[in-house]
């Protein structure tokens, strides 16, 4: 489903931010994408969506490769593509259901069926009461399920979650791994960038660690015993 | 049948994407309302100006062609021309088919008209002891045969018979006007154009602004999928509508100040002015006007989003 080949990603002659990653992540995975500040998370899911072209290496997406695609298939490409970001990105000046009916009438679906769209994809993150309130009058944990609504909305291949529980407190970061692990079994393979080391280690997902750019392990996280707490840095086991 | 969700129907969206384009633009030259209104002032003025250059060019037109088609040829005879000598002429014409319809306008005559016509002044006329005027011949000549080689000869003719003065015919003048006509409508255009330029760079350079205060939506748009297409669409209807309304602003001003100048400019007050604004202009240029400021409006909001701002 999504593949890198040795992909290095240079922003100028001395800033590196990936340095010759190669991952594969198949149909229907849900895998962490961790890391520390400045490893090259972020990068990598700008990579996925295209957002900035490697500058060596060859990535896949749906069986697209990446570095051919022309700009005029990439607003089609990322259709299939739902992300989620730290910092939400609602556009405040619109309702709940504007934002996702916005978002829909940019992917031209016809009026009636937005309706019915919008209300399943609310209901899916228990925000159906919600249509009409603007974003600023929602909690973080509240407007981070209408972003996921949004993601989610299209029903996409690929779902990319950019620290999607950053700003949330741990109940809530629970709730929110909890609606990508259902659109996981619904279909959707789930990339899921976070530096939360509780949320890893109790899903038993597989983890990519990026460390300064290079992809370090690919390990599958196991549900932590109290005794090996602080035994390796994010709390994962070799697979 | 009731429907299940009531809540759902409040927020209505258009499913259709011309829909949502011209919402979008209303929306957005709404929201940034000051800069908008500098943007439609703009073209508002430089349509306005290029439209009284064409109103007056138009009337100036207008009256020309009206004294074309009144093609006439005036006759003085010297002060003591005899009767037998205007009897000569006379006949002359009468033979021409092309200058036999003629009138006789005696010194007495044209005294009458003196006076009627310059009141203020007649009493110049009065002081004299003789009557100034002499008798002539107004001859109503087909606007055809004027350009013809033998209206020139037949005039030769005319100004070597006896008693004869002079003869005049005045279409030098009208084709100076016609040359003045065309200069004020290219004054106009050229004006207008450079102005209706400047107009489209200051709509373009609104469009930019609400570029910048929508990028984050734009932004999100991109990542979601939107086409440019679809991104784009709002911005160029936003300087289409700009324009539009900065078109039809400078023709409901122009007709206002067309109205306003001919009841001040009645042509009984003032024959100078008055024909000036005699009539407002027609609707292909008005169309021609709008369809300026349309077209305007357009190239500014394309020249803003042409550029492809995502890498």
């Amino acid at each position: 489903m999504i593949h890198f080949y040795h992909v290095t990603k240079k922003f100028d002659r001395y800033s590196t931010a990936l340095q010759d990653v190669t991952c594969h992540i198949d149909k229907g995975e849900f895998v962490f994408l961790t890391g520390a500040s400045g490893a090259g998370k972020s990068t990598l899911l700008k990579l996925i969506l295209r957002q900035i072209q490697p500058s060596e290496g060859q990535i896949v997406v749906n069986g697209r490769n990446l570095n051919a695609m022309k700009p005029s298939q990439l607003p089609f490409f990322r259709r299939e593509i739902g992300m989620v970001f730290q910092d939400f990105k609602l556009i405040e000046r619109m309702t709940v259901f504007e934002n996702l009916s916005f978002i829909m009438t940019v992917l031209n679906v016809p009026a009636r069926e937005q309706k019915k769209k919008a209300y399943s994809a609310l209901r899916a993150v228990n925000l159906h009461h919600k249509l009409n309130s603007y974003p600023l009058q929602l909690s973080g944990g509240e407007q981070q399920r209408v972003a996921i609504a949004r993601a989610l909305i299209n029903d996409p291949l690929v779902l990319v979650g950019d620290e999607p529980t950053g700003n949330l407190d741990p109940d809530l970061s629970a709730e929110i791994l909890q609606i990508f692990s259902d659109a996981n079994l619904r279909g959707s393979t789930v990339l899921l960038a976070t530096h939360d080391r509780d949320l890893i280690r109790s899903s038993g997902r597989r983890v990519l660690t990026l460390d300064h750019g290079r992809l370090l392990d690919e390990r599958v996280a196991t549900p932590e015993r109290p005794a090996q707490r602080g035994e390796s840095l994010f709390g994962i086991a070799s697979s | 049948m009731a429907r299940r969700l009531k809540h759902l129907d409040e927020p209505d969206v258009p499913s259709n994407s011309f829909t949502y384009f011209v919402r979008e633009a209303i929306r957005r030259i709404w929201s940034s309302k000051r800069a908008s209104f500098v943007a439609v002032s703009m073209m508002t003025i430089s349509l306005l100006i290029l439209g009284i250059f064409l109103l007056v060019a138009e009337n100036l037109d207008r009256a020309v062609e009206q004294w074309q088609g009144k093609t006439r040829v005036n006759l003085y005879f010297e002060p003591e021309a005899t009767g037998e000598e205007i009897a000569a002429v006379d006949a002359f014409l009468a033979d021409s088919a092309e200058l036999s319809r003629r009138t006789l306008v005696s010194p007495e005559q044209a005294l009458v008209r003196f006076r009627t016509y310059f009141a203020s002044v007649s009493d110049l006329v009065q002081q004299l002891d003789d009557n100034p005027f002499p008798a002539s011949f107004e001859i109503d000549v087909d606007p055809k045969f004027v350009a013809t080689a033998a209206f020139d000869t037949q005039m030769a003719t005319l100004r070597k018979l006896q008693g004869v003065e002079q003869v005049q015919f005045d279409w030098d003048w009208l084709a100076r006007l016609k040359r003045l006509v065309h200069v004020i409508n290219l004054i106009g255009l050229i004006a207008g154009g450079i102005l209706a330029v400047a107009a489209a760079f200051t709509i373009a350079n609104v469009i930019r602004l609400t570029m910048m205060l929508y990028r984050e939506e734009i932004d999100i748009m991109r990542l979601v999928g939107a086409t440019e297409r679809i991104i784009r669409g709002p911005f160029l209807v936003e300087g289409f509508v700009q324009g539009t309304i900065g078109g039809v602003a400078a023709v409901v001003l122009l007709f206002a100040g067309f109205v306003a100048a001919r009841e001040a400019l009645e042509p009984s007050r003032s024959l100078l002015w008055g024909f000036l604004f005699t009539t407002f202009l027609p609707w292909q240029k008005i169309a021609a006007l709008i369809g300026c400021g349309t077209l305007a409006g357009w190239f500014g909001s394309w020249l803003s989003v042409r550029e492809r701002n995502e890498e």
